[in-house]
């Protein structure tokens, strides 16, 4: 049993050290980041594919936080980009999709990568769906307001025919 | 440019604060799945979940490393499968699935701040992160 605890604790700090080497510069290059605002002034090139997916400049922009910053290091911006009340529902609900299934992809990613996985199959199936769910996430929403508006059209027009 | 000596410092601060973060999960996380295993008892956990981890092209054994990504975070899922020695297919098919679903507890939080409640984001994670279990488990596992 202390055999056992022993070798668990090797293994264990063997882990450290190989996600300190990993963490410890990242953390620094992303307070460098922070700093400078680099991903509010990237923001504007950044954003505009996210409009095929439903999302403003405004609505991209807690995405692209979280997918680098991750959800609890970046949620001061997230939170304060809802607080702002910039966002429709829908948009809310798109970006929490997105986020939810895509952020720190950098810190993730690399804690993984160390251990050998290939870093393109931490990216890329994370990545395509949280652009799928958003984006039928925003084709329902949108549908299910037309259906709404049509039908409360269709009230209103067949109210006035009974008057 | 900005780049100062603060800045480095808050950095490396946070850096070394994630580091120790790391260490209090990784090493007793290990340390019990040692245990686990020296008493036979992963074995008979793994035999348990063998049939579900199954359908996951996984060994039984991953279900605790699951389990702990899921519910703890992935340091934990990374402590328990640096103690496992599990076959560079196993540890794709988890890096993806715990990638998408993860830290539940503290995560569902956030969402639920961000304006979306946990009864959606939760299937949705969970969901697709066996989708994918599933999928990946079919072609590599």
């Amino acid at each position: 049993m202390i055999e056992a605890l022993w070798q668990g604790l090797i293994n264990g700090l063997q882990g450290v050290w190989t996600l300190a080497r990993i963490v410890i510069p990242l953390m620094v290059v992303l307070e460098i980041f922070k700093a400078n605002a680099w991903l509010d002034k990237a923001n504007g090139i950044i954003a505009p594919p996210f409009r095929k997916i439903g999302l403003s400049q405004e609505g991209a922009f807690p995405v692209v936080v979280a997918t680098v910053f991750g959800l609890t290091f970046g949620s001061g911006v997230i939170l304060a980009n809802i607080r702002e009340g910039r966002l429709s529902q829908q948009e809310i609900r798109i970006s929490g999709t997105f986020m939810a299934i895509c952020h720190a992809l950098i810190e993730d990613t690399l804690l993984f990568a160390v251990l050998g996985v290939p870093l393109w199959i931490l990216v890329f199936p994370r990545f395509v769906l949280a652009v799928v769910a958003s984006y039928v996430v925003y084709r329902g929403t949108e549908l299910f307001r037309f259906w709404r508006q049509t039908k409360s059209e269709k009230q209103r027009s067949s109210g006035r025919l009974s008057a | 440019m900005t780049l100062t000596l603060p800045i480095v410092k808050k950095g490396l601060n946070k850096g070394l604060l994630t580091t120790l973060e790391l260490a209090k999960v990784i090493v007793p996380t290990a340390m019990v799945i040692k245990v686990l295993e020296a008493s036979g008892a992963l074995d008979v956990l793994a035999g348990w979940f063998a049939p579900f981890m199954g359908w996951l092209g996984l060994p039984g054994e991953a279900a605790l490393v699951l389990f702990s990504g899921y519910f703890i975070n992935l340091y934990a899922a990374i402590g328990s499968m640096t103690a496992m020695d599990l076959p560079m297919e196993a540890m794709i098919i988890l890096a993806v699935m715990l990638g998408i679903c993860h830290t539940l507890i503290i995560e569902l939080a956030v969402s639920k701040k961000a304006g979306c409640p946990v009864s959606y984001i939760l299937p949705l994670r969970l969901g697709l992160s066996l989708f994918v279990g599933v999928v990946l488990g079919g072609i590599i596992g």
